[in-house]
């Protein structure tokens, strides 16, 4: 994980020659030992349910007649993939999600950069009660948070109205109401992130380049930005997959009102295909399909960032 | 190696979260039994059930009998979950004895052949069933679950205002554009009621009324009409309603909805024999203002809808069939219950003996005008034919998502109902089911 702890300047101690010994062998043991309850977990929440999951993207639930004969599971290839892929609310929620990350990541990964910048260069008085407060909304359940958000937006008896002149849950507002909720909850989140990275940042640095006449901007700019790049990455890594997922925050105001379908995000695609249409191959298909989007995406992001450092 | 920052975080957000589930985990299942102990010789058998009350029903039961235990287990309301539940548990071969099934919900609960056919256990019964209700567990003529509660749709209406500024209650739906009218024009805050947008179940409801059901079990096929004659005049009224700013498009029990109609701003609420308790509940100091009538007509002919209601079934893995049909014909036709139900809320039961007594324990006192127990059995005896289909719940998000840009005006109510049948029948058959398109014959 050196990818995300910034490399001091000071060079190391050498590594020590160390003899291979049964002390050694006898900590790989222990070693072993410690990791098999993350190994039974990993296997048991995580490879076994992805493994059924392929399998039952696989199937599929025919019936006859009235259907009251009861389902007959039949093997189907990759008929369900071709399915989502096809559907048009897929790709409807595969371009809601898009438009959130255009307007999500960008705010929320500047707001929060800009944030930990101006708390650690000390402009800012009361540093701790000011982080406190940014990241108070991180600490707040996702599910309250869209309630809360969900009623101030009323257009009725919420102060959105009165104030903006806009109604936040109509047609065309509801995808920045969305993303308004997600940077909301998790700007502060990032910028304790920023802002621990920045404070590894050598102070030889950043005093070097203001005995050089470097100011305040400057010195974020081309100093303190570059040094934490490969955590800005990471958090948009983050981020990324965080936004492909989203859920809890449209499902929230979908009781608010109509514009939100059912199928807005491909979470819900999913949710409403396992839990409403009871059509559990077609899920599975399109959680595949969406995990594989999520890698591809994570992907480019790394690539991206390892060829800038 | 130094652990990152955003790792650590992660690192202690998912354990308080690991911890957290583990609790919730723990609680649910505490709190979903019930705790008591089976007595000896008694056959055991469980029932999962959202009902409100049903605690209260299920220890009564085991209280005044030894021969059999029932043990309940909570599950989340409907769509919520709680279709998902039993029909993985039926997939599954765990099912409980007894499964928690809205007539609306029976058809599709039915594809996963889940349930046992109750035809004869039940003949005995039939005389004694409101026969909407009857209609409701029997979709292709086997009768498929035990009756509970029925909820036709009424009027809810603010009787204090209609009378002060002189506007008649509306009988037919041309006279109720005309107090909409009225409405708006005495307050031009005010509505006579909202007609929501999200609500599948609700607009099924209203196109009830018009006698198109949308789907009928013919033999061995479905015909699906949903976008039938008498779905398109009401969707097309309810259109020009929208259009011309007479309605109020809040969604029924939110907040916004619960500050409408307390402030006078909604006159009236279009809702189901359960909105009686809704009404209660949400606006206790309005006592004396409402009243409940009938739902308005087409043509003048007496005609009613109605929105959700609950039924039992029996799963077809049941090893204790015979003892899950004895509580069931308890909780169905057994006089104390209805007796019990009034002590926490309004049940209007599908067996007309209970609805007696029920109507015996209503306290009463909230609403003006016409006993609310007599408008609501003249409601319930006004529905007419109808079938619920295999893909009625979906069909209600289905429903619900193609009306979303109804409002702005990115779509009419008609239009997206011709795209709703299309869809329903393009996804019934992907499914294998044999469909008819259109009226039946």
């Amino acid at each position: 994980m050196s990818v995300l702890a910034p490399e001091r300047t000071t060079p190391r101690e050498a590594p020590r020659n160390v003899p291979v010994t049964a002390r050694a062998r006898k900590k790989d043991f222990a070693g072993a030992v410690l990791a098999v309850p993350f190994a039974i977990l990993l296997l048991c929440t995580v490879l076994v349910p992805v493994a059924y999951a392929l399998y039952l993207s696989l199937f599929t639930e025919r019936l006859q007649g009235l259907g009251f004969s009861g389902p007959e599971n039949v093997f189907v290839w990759l008929g369900n993939y071709l399915s989502v892929i096809v559907d048009s609310a897929f790709h409807a929620s595969l371009g809601n999600v898009a438009l959130f990350a255009l307007i999500h990541i960008p705010s929320m990964l500047i707001g929060s950069l800009v944030l930990a910048l101006l708390l650690d260069s000390g402009v800012v008085r009361l540093k701790q009660m000011w982080s406190l407060a940014v990241f108070v909304p991180y600490a707040v359940p996702v599910v309250i948070g869209g309630l809360i958000w969900a009623y101030l937006y009323s257009p009725t008896i919420g102060p959105i109205k009165g104030l903006f002149g806009i109604d936040a849950l109509s047609d065309g507002a509801i995808l920045p109401s969305i993303a308004n909720i997600a940077t909301w909850q998790w700007v502060g989140y990032n910028m304790i992130i920023f802002y621990t990275a920045l404070q590894a940042v050598p102070r030889e640095i950043v005093e070097a380049a203001r005995a050089d006449g470097a100011g305040g901007f400057r010195t974020a700019w081309s100093i303190k930005i570059p040094v934490i790049r490969p955590t800005i990455f990471v958090a948009a890594v983050f981020t990324v997959i965080g936004s492909l997922q989203v859920f809890t925050e449209p499902m929230v105001l979908k009781g608010f009102t109509g514009t939100v379908t059912s199928t807005w995000s491909p979470s819900m695609y999913v949710y409403e295909a396992a839990f409403v249409a009871g059509d559990n191959g077609r899920a599975a298909a399109a959680s595949v399909l969406l995990a594989v989007i999520c890698a591809l995406l994570s992907a480019v992001v790394m690539r991206f960032s390892t060829r800038r450092s | 190696m130094k652990l990152s920052p955003a790792l650590q975080a992660r690192g202690i957000s998912r354990r308080g979260f690991l911890r957290a589930s583990a609790a919730l985990g723990a609680a649910g299942l505490v709190g979903g039994c019930t705790a008591t102990a089976a007595p000896p010789g008694a056959t055991k058998i469980t029932i999962w059930s959202w009902l409100t009350g049903m605690d209260k029903y299920v220890a009564a039961f085991n209280a005044a009998q030894k021969d059999v235990f029932v043990e309940l287990r909570v599950i989340a309301a409907g769509l919520s979950g709680g279709y998902a539940q039993q029909t993985n548990a039926i997939r599954a071969h765990n099912a409980p004895d007894v499964l928690h099934v809205e007539y609306q919900g029976l058809p599709q609960i039915l594809l996963t052949g889940g349930l046992r056919d109750l035809t004869a256990d039940m003949a005995d019964l039939e005389s004694q069933y409101s026969p909407a209700a009857w209609r409701g567990v029997r979709p292709d003529g086997r009768t498929w679950g035990v009756p509970m509660d029925l909820a036709p749709m009424v009027f809810y209406y603010r009787k204090d205002l209609f009378d002060q500024h002189g506007i008649a209650l509306p009988r037919t739906w041309d006279e109720f554009r005309t107090a909409a009218a009225a409405v708006k024009q005495i307050d031009p805050q005010a509505r006579i009621c909202s007609f929501p947008l999200n609500d599948g179940s609700f607009f099924a409801g209203m196109s009830w009324q018009a006698g198109d059901p949308w789907w009928t079990a013919q033999g061995d096929t479905w015909a699906v009409d949903i976008a039938g004659e008498g779905t398109l005049r009401t969707a097309s009224y309810w259109q020009s309603m929208i259009t011309g700013n007479q309605v109020a498009g809040v969604v029924y029990g939110s907040q916004d909805w619960i500050a409408g109609i307390h402030d006078g701003k909604l006159w009236g609420v279009l809702g189901a024999s359960w909105s009686v308790g809704t009404l209660n509940r949400s606006i206790p100091k309005d006592t004396g203002r409402w009243a409940v009538a009938t739902m308005p007509t087409w043509d003048g002919k007496p005609a009613n809808g109605i929105q959700g209601g609950t039924a039992w079934g029996v799963s077809a893995e049941s090893k204790n069939p015979e003892a899950a049909m004895t509580f069931l014909r308890w909780l169905s036709t057994n006089p104390e219950v209805p007796k019990i139900g009034s002590a926490f809320s309004t049940p209007f039961p599908a067996h007309l003996p209970n609805r007696a007594v029920a109507r015996q324990a209503y306290k009463g006192g909230f609403f003006l005008g016409d006993p609310v127990y007599d408008v609501l059995d003249e409601a319930a005896k006004r529905v007419p034919d109808w079938t619920w289909g295999p893909n009625a719940l979906r069909l209600f998000s289905t429903i619900s998502d193609s009306f979303g840009p109804v409002r702005s005006g990115g779509t009419t109510l008609p239009d997206a109902l011709r795209k709703v049948q299309q869809h329903a029948v393009a996804d019934m058959r992907t499914r294998g089911l044999s469909v008819r398109e259109g009226k039946s014959a």
